[in-house]
């Protein structure tokens, strides 16, 4: 996006005010995209949080769209009001005062101590190249110490801008933030002129082991079945969770409860079929002679595809049956037109001793882009408590 | 019979290549009075150190610039220096800016500082293939374009494809805390001014920066060159090469209650009354703002300003490493000092110590040995 062309506009103040859930779901499907966290079906996953769908009007026209958590303090009527990779607005604007100031005015009226967002911006590229030479080179010990490939004017304006208005950055060094990654790696879909890429123009982009990989699983007869609709995706489920927390046990994390991905399936998934997109939420089920050797839970929002979740076997590593999951998800967003293939969070370290960098170096594989967003940020609005709380997340 | 800085050549010369190989593209500051050294002498030396080897990559460019606080300093320094001069002070349609702007002779040369919209139009529109750097307002709120002002300058520069930018200048306050997060937030400005592709909107002119901000800011943002601009640091930075000394010019016994100077005062006591040269023309007695802000500190400047009302002051002027007191005010070219009874009585001709401030004196010879 040009920021020039939206210089131009005037800049009359903005009214935001609570809108009926559908009306926020055809706004975004009337954009090219928007984070799955903005989506009304998100709030339906989140239930354990207060959720709001928010319009911006210019007039009478809906111009953006924010969907808010509100988290509660602990023992006190008072929230965090929280938009996870959002507001939807147009981040180009170089007055983003009149956006920011009514959604702020707004969630202090609803109770909120402070408002944390995510604005939806990249700041700066890097390639997978410098990535794999960064992890290669010592010196090298973040992302940051690299060159990028680009760093975004829009993005440095939203950053410049947020500061000036009292906004906080919520930084991290070295590893995840409590909330959404700033960091993430992207397999970009169309070419630098938005031109769509074809799959062999993807596997090129990709390093020898990653295509000898998804070579190998064919060979093996690894065959992906891929779910469609909300009731495909219910009835693969349990395959799904059992590998999943087989998967969690060997690499040592919290898995959640089928619960959580049965909601995420029906709030997703529903969302989509309701638009006529059985494809908003899929498995993908890799199995190799009747056994399940990977599962994977993918998400499209208009041009914007993301790898959620992913489960493997410790039997049958060889026949590669995650690099299959991964390719049918990538081809599968190729196919409904996806610009980017989202393969979501990665650290900003690049120390090759690091806990963190093996999860990078399987990303970077893919050959696509390390990316860096604005990150998350916070406007307090009532001191006391915001500090408060700032304390009980330090501590936690 | 003079006040004369002693400079010990090869320790000060080597102070000045060590500095300058420490800092690849420094730019070295010669303005106001020459740091004490003189302007002529100090564009000299910047010539000489763009001369040395300092092992840097070649294209770092140290010391092919200098930077000089005023239009009016020009003349000072373009003939014993060959290489661009940047002005400190930024470009304003009026006075000297302007004569220089229009001498084709120093357009090459000349590097302006642009803080204000209208002057980089105005500046582009007599000159289009002006060299430039674009200042940022830093929080000394002193001058400079603020983070929208800059956003702004895309355009312009996008219109006048001649124009040569040669940077972004940053001029923080004196140490006050780290300035890294600062610069920082303002690199995110220069990002967002999408200026057109080229060195200029990688470079980054800094002052009052310590080497680890510096090394931070590097690490921080990988593609921009940071150029280091310094005065202070790198002219007086090795203080114990440069001597400053006093002549004795005439020493007269005193007794109780003599009456003595311009001004008629009595003596408080017997000693001898020494005449030194160093006086208000070289900045002697007067007294530069010290930056103490501190209760201490306003209390001393009052005292050194009220010289003559109660008793005497100490001058900055010692026999025997003990500053000794003005016996009067300053005159203008030199200082009367009273030496109590007991006390070591100098010789005329002999040399005395005196502390100064080098930005705020001048000296009547400078000794390079």
């Amino acid at each position: 996006m040009s920021p020039a062309a939206t210089r131009a506009e005037p800049s009359a103040p903005l009214r935001v005010q609570e809108i009926p859930p559908a009306d926020h779901l055809a706004f975004l499907d009337g954009r090219s995209s928007a984070s799955f966290l903005q989506t009304p079906a998100w709030g339906r996953v989140k239930a354990e949080w207060r959720r709001e769908s928010l319009g911006f009007f210019a007039g009478d026209e809906l111009v953006g769209a924010a969907l808010v958590l509100y988290r509660q303090l602990p023992r006190l009527k008072r929230y965090l009001a929280y938009v996870p990779e959002g507001p939807v607005i147009d981040w180009g604007d170089d007055d983003l005062a009149r956006w920011l100031e009514p959604l702020a005015a707004h969630c202090r009226a609803r109770g909120a101590f402070g408002v944390r967002m995510g604005p939806p911006v990249v700041t700066a590229r890097w390639s997978a190249q410098q990535v794999k030479d960064g992890i290669a080179d010592d010196a090298v010990r973040r992302l940051g110490d690299l060159a990028p490939l680009e760093r975004d004017v829009v993005g440095a304006r939203v950053v410049s801008q947020l500061e000036s208005l009292g906004w906080r950055h919520q930084g991290v060094e070295g590893g995840f933030a409590a909330g959404q990654p700033q960091f993430v790696f992207q397999v970009p879909l169309v070419d630098d002129d938005a031109a769509p890429l074809d799959e062999d123009a993807v596997l090129k982009a990709m390093n020898q082991q990653w295509r000898r990989n998804i070579k190998k699983a064919a060979k093996a007869g690894v065959e992906v079945q891929s779910t469609s609709g909300v009731a495909e995706a219910l009835e693969a489920l349990p395959d799904f969770h059992e590998l999943y927390v087989h998967t969690a046990e060997r690499d040592h994390f919290t898995p959640r409860p089928l619960s959580y991905f049965r909601t995420m399936v029906e709030a997703l998934a529903g969302e989509g079929e309701q638009l006529g997109q059985p494809d908003r939420l899929r498995l993908h089920l890799a199995r190799h002679e009747g056994d399940l050797v990977a599962a994977t839970i993918a998400i499209r929002v208009g041009t914007h595809a993301w790898y959620s979740y992913g489960a493997s076997s410790t039997e049958k590593r060889d026949v590669r049956g995650s690099n299959a999951a991964q390719w049918a998800m990538m081809r599968d967003a190729l196919a409904a037109g996806a610009h980017v293939y989202d393969l979501r969070g990665i650290t900003d370290t690049l120390e090759a001793d690091d806990s963190h960098v093996g999860l990078i170096q399987f990303k970077v594989g893919t050959g696509g882009q390390a990316v860096e967003y604005a990150g998350e940020w916070d406007l307090p609005l009532n001191k006391v408590l915001y500090r408060a709380f700032s304390l009980y997340m330090a501590r936690r | 019979m003079s006040l004369t800085l002693t400079v010990d050549g090869p320790r000060w010369r080597e102070h000045l290549r060590r500095t300058a190989a420490a800092h690849p593209g420094l730019v070295p500051v010669v303005k106001g009075n020459g740091y004490g050294f003189g302007l002529g002498r100090l564009a000299r030396r910047t010539q000489w150190l763009a001369e040395q080897d300092l092992g840097h990559e070649p294209g770092a460019g140290t010391c092919d610039t200098l930077a000089v606080g005023t239009y009016d300093e020009i003349g000072e320094v373009a003939q014993r220096f060959g290489g661009s001069i940047v002005v400190l002070t930024p470009w304003r349609p009026f006075g000297t800016a302007l004569e220089a702007t229009d001498d084709d002779h120093l357009a090459e040369r000349l590097v302006h500082t642009v803080g204000r919209l209208e002057d980089l139009r105005d500046l582009l529109e007599r000159r289009p293939r002006a060299r430039f750097v674009l200042e940022r307002m830093t929080s000394m709120q002193r001058h400079g374009f603020t983070a929208r002002g800059l956003w702004s300058v895309g355009e312009v520069l996008r219109a006048h494809p001649g124009a040569r930018l040669e940077g972004v200048a940053m001029h923080f306050p004196l140490a006050h805390g780290s300035h890294t997060s600062e610069a920082s937030r303002l690199l995110t400005d220069v990002v967002g001014a999408e200026l057109p592709e080229g060195d200029g909107a990688r470079t980054v002119w800094v002052s009052h920066l310590s080497d680890a901000e510096l090394a931070g800011l590097a690490a921080r943002w990988p593609e921009y060159r940071f150029r280091s601009r310094m005065g202070t640091g790198l002219w007086l930075g090795e203080r114990s090469a440069l001597s400053v000394t006093s002549t004795v010019l005439d020493v007269h016994p005193l007794e109780r209650g003599d009456v003595f100077g311009y001004r008629g005062r009595t003596a408080p006591k017997s000693g001898h009354l020494l005449v030194v040269t160093g006086g208000t023309a070289h900045g002697i007695g007067l007294e530069a703002p010290t930056g103490d802000l501190g209760l201490r500190g306003r209390a001393a400047t009052l005292a050194r300003g009220g010289l003559d009302a109660v008793g005497f002051v100490r001058s900055p002027f010692s026999i025997d490493a003990k500053q000794r007191l003005f016996a009067e005010p300053p005159h203008m070219q030199a200082s009367m000092l009273f030496l109590p009874t007991g006390a070591r009585v100098p010789a005329v001709g002999d040399l005395l110590d005196v502390r100064v401030r080098y930005t705020a004196t001048t000296f009547d010879r400078v000794v390079v040995t």
